[in-house]
């Protein structure tokens, strides 16, 4: 099995939301990791490459910085990775970031792409659903299991509520990856050594500009919220005070 | 039951052969393999015919990233960076030149400001950095050259074969809370070094180990440390400018104990602020932390910060013993550099320029020995030589015995730091003894009831208004500090019985105080017999090394968690 991992460098849970005067995020104390259900997806590729043998590809955008992610990625066991390099990359809204994506693999013939279920900063959830739709493949979201079948594979997704679905899928497919899927494997001293002398190909913005567009979707502004509090006193005798309380909660705050 | 962290035995492992291994990623071990580059550079362009590789040159580094684990004031003085990469300053994240410097001696409400800014503490031509962003970019430039650079891998074991240091064993990953191999388990390798340099900082687990194992700090005095506790605020602007510096003396410290403050202004509108406390005072109440938040109530001091954020918390050891506590730094196999060799000048406060410079003089010892194939005692013992050689120990010479002069109060150091400094270092003797710092620890029973004493304000853990001050939890959230939960402790801690049967009774438990992170709990327990029952909570450590070297009882050791955890000190 031939898969690609789609993986995004964000920034570090813990990152100070420092903004400048325009509203921008100042990035100067900001570390990067790899966003965490792309880890799983990796995780899952190396395990299924593992058992059936094949090639995994991992896939990255973004500056030079992100290629951190790829490096990780390569020495845990990844073969080879590609690397759209700018800085512009940043700034696409993920329906821009599959077609790039979608352009810079057209000559390649993947079984699986895998994406993480969501990116940790934005939490979009699109980007992988979206590349399923350009390639006009069959996808899937959550994913919790991945069997080999004869005719293509069989996941089992994650509903709310503890239930599942199992879904008999061709192949090739999309499949967004929950965290949790498996077991990481650390990297290793040998494993990151090597990784240095693995193929890694980097594509231009130049390369990928006829397919993407004008973004749809747009940050309109980056705040840090106020923090508000209002107090109110209900006054009168207990009896009235719990009436209009509940009157309150029930209408006004509709938390009952 | 407390399970300990360890190698696990009677597993195979995998086998790594190196050149040259550098533990530790900080100012030290970057500018070592930097240096070592330089020279291999050097070499290969004049000996077409005998190139050599770096391909077998590692820096170990616990930090998940490079640079998390560094927390400084920070001031750099800029001499061996210069020596290193000339032309330094046109490139490296430099905050702001010192331009402003001012010493205080703080009573409870008022501040005398010292007429003349001693010398030592003069800091003009200095800058002010973030240690953190500064070793990131060294560290990039250590990428660049070919080395590799493991980060979030511990050194945890040194090999040996007799009396020579063989190698490094890296830490156990995917080990349980009980001590067993979970399924993503990995075992730490060992790497089969030609020369081991160990720069881990102050007092270096692997160090520890070596200067225990050949007893080599004999003949030196007992090394001597303090602790730092740091806090980056973001305060509005014009309060102080940047590259403005300012240390003081006195509150909320009594005469007992040796410490002071510093406070520097950096480019937009941050402030460094923290306090070092001399890990050798004689109340075992005593709590660094406390102490920074205390400073922080002084008028002077409220109204810097007023109205700003605090945005990082964290704290970290130095070593200032000086010169006399040096121990030897070379042997069969092994170097120490920079914090982890003791290399801190007392009077300035600064080593990390000293630590800089004993890198890349590490660096020429180490090529030279490789490039005869020779790293026996005898040939590494270069790098002991080209230190008392270089300007390192002439400035360590002059502050030799500076810390020792404070063993017994502020009134007694300063009288002998003003001697020393017009005898060139001397004072009233040429070697002042000085004996470790635990042993300044007082029991309770000998010291002034609850309440009664001057120190009494600085008893008890903390409160915090939230705003100026904090107790030690919200400080803690600000070092971003992270661990695997599921692993053994890392605070080895050799006889808990010392602990719940003596220490609670003899010392109060100091462990609960000095510790900046809460790792460290006394929980009630009525089936012991003092009713209390150590707890640890392994994964709030900043890496401070303070219960290693402060523990009256020298029970504690120190060893790296699983590496990649740790603090997050981006920006300190």
């Amino acid at each position: 099995m031939k898969i690609l991992v789609c993986m995004k460098q964000v920034p570090q849970k813990d990152a100070p939301l420092k903004l400048n005067e325009t509203g921008a995020w100042i990035r100067e104390d900001v570390s990067y990791e790899v966003n965490e259900p792309d880890a799983y997806a990796l995780e899952e590729a190396l395990r299924q490459k593992e058992q059936h043998s094949g090639e995994v590809v991992v896939i990255t955008s973004g500056p030079a910085r992100a290629q951190q992610v790829l490096r990780e990625a390569l020495a845990k066991g990844a073969d080879r990775a590609i690397h759209l390099e700018d800085n512009a990359f940043v700034g696409l809204d993920a329906f821009n970031t599959a077609k790039a994506f979608a352009a810079a693999i057209k000559d390649e013939k993947f079984d699986l792409i895998f994406t993480g279920l969501q990116s940790d900063d934005y939490g979009y959830a699109q980007t992988g659903v979206v590349l399923a739709e350009l390639l006009g493949w069959p996808h899937a979201t959550i994913i919790m299991q991945i069997e080999k079948k004869e005719s293509g594979i069989r996941v089992k997704r994650e509903l709310e509520a503890g239930y599942f679905q199992f879904v008999d899928m061709p192949l090739p497919a999309v499949l967004t990856i929950q965290s949790g899927i498996n077991k990481l494997r650390y990297a290793t001293l040998i494993g990151i050594k090597n990784a240095k002398n693995k193929p890694l190909r980097k594509v231009a913005i130049a390369e990928v500009k006829s397919a993407i567009g004008e973004n749809l979707q747009k940050i309109e502004r980056l705040y840090i919220p106020q923090k508000t509090k209002k107090t109110e006193h209900i006054e009168g005798l207990p009896a009235e005070i719990a009436k209009k309380l509940v009157d309150k909660l029930r209408n006004e705050l509709r938390v009952l | 039951m407390l399970i300990f962290r360890k190698p696990i035995e009677g597993i195979e492992r995998p086998q790594m052969p190196a050149d040259a291994v550098i533990v530790g990623g900080g100012p030290a071990g970057m500018a070592c393999a930097l240096r070592l580059s330089q020279l291999i550079d050097a070499h290969n362009v004049k000996n077409s015919d005998s190139q050599l590789s770096k391909e077998n040159i590692y820096v170990l580094e616990k930090a998940r990233e490079i640079g998390q684990h560094c927390l400084s004031g920070a001031l750099l003085d800029p001499r061996s960076m210069r020596e290193l990469l000339p032309g330094f300053e046109q490139e490296a994240p430099l905050d702001a030149e010192v331009g402003k410097e001012a010493v205080y001696f703080l009573t409870k409400k008022g501040k005398l400001k010292l007429p003349i800014t001693p010398p030592p503490l003069r800091d003009h031509g200095n800058y002010v950095i973030s240690l953190n962003r500064f070793v990131k970019w060294l560290g990039g430039k250590v990428e660049q050259t070919g080395i590799t650079i493991f980060t979030g891998f511990a050194g945890s074991e040194l090999l040996f074969d007799g009396d020579r240091v063989t190698g490094v064993r890296t830490d156990d990953k995917g080990v349980d809370k009980q001590g067993r191999p979970k399924s993503n388990f990995e075992p730490g390798y060992d790497l089969h070094a030609k020369v081991v340099i160990l720069a881990e900082g102050p007092r270096g687990s692997l160090a520890k180990q070596l200067i225990n194992k050949f007893d080599l700090a004999k003949d030196a005095n007992p090394q001597t440390y303090g602790v730092g506790v740091k806090e980056l605020w973001e305060v509005p602007s014009g309060r102080i400018a940047a590259g403005e510096v300012m240390y003081t003396l006195g509150w909320p410290l009594t005469s007992k104990e040796y410490g002071g403050a510093w406070i520097y202004g950096s480019k937009d509108n941050i402030v460094s602020l923290g306090f070092v406390i001399g890990l050798d005072y004689p109340d075992p109440r005593l709590d660094p932390q406390h102490v920074l938040q205390e400073f922080k109530k002084h008028p002077f001091v409220g109204k810097l910060l007023e109205g700003g954020k605090m945005i990082r918390y964290g704290a970290k050891a130095m070593p200032y013993g000086g010169w006399w506590a040096v121990p030897p730094v070379a042997g069969s196999g092994w170097m120490l550099v920079g914090d982890s060799a003791g290399f801190v000048n007392s009077a300035r406060l600064k080593g990390i320029h000293l630590a800089i410079k004993s890198g890349m003089l590490a660096a020429e010892a180490a090529f030279e020995a490789l490039s005869k194939g020779d790293t026996s005692a005898a040939t590494l013992s270069e790098y002991q030589k080209k230190v008392e050689r270089s300007w390192i120990k002439d400035e360590l010479w002059k502050v030799r015995n500076m810390h020792q002069g404070f063993e017994h109060g502020l009134y007694a150091g300063m009288f002998h730091a003003a001697l020393q400094f017009v005898t060139g270092g001397h004072g009233l003797h040429n070697r002042y003894p000085g004996k470790a710092g635990h042993e300044h620890m007082r029991k309770l029973a000998v010291l002034p009831p609850h309440g009664g004493s001057e120190e009494a304000h600085l008893l008890g853990p903390a409160k915090g208004d939230g705003k100026l001050t904090f107790d030690k939890l919200t400080d803690l959230y600000h070092s971003g500090t992270k661990h695997e939960e599921d692993q053994p402790a890392h605070l080895v801690i050799h006889d808990t019985n010392i602990c719940e049967q003596r220490c609670v009774k003899e010392y109060g438990s100091p462990c609960q105080n000095f510790c900046p992170a809460n790792v460290y709990e006394m929980l009630d327990d009525a089936s012991t017999p003092n009713g209390k029952r150590i707890s640890l909570n392994p994964s709030n450590c900043v890496h401070c090394k303070t219960c290693d070297i402060a523990d009256p009882y020298q029970i504690i050791t120190w060893v790296p968690p699983e590496g990649g955890g740790g603090p997050n000190y981006d920006g300190m």
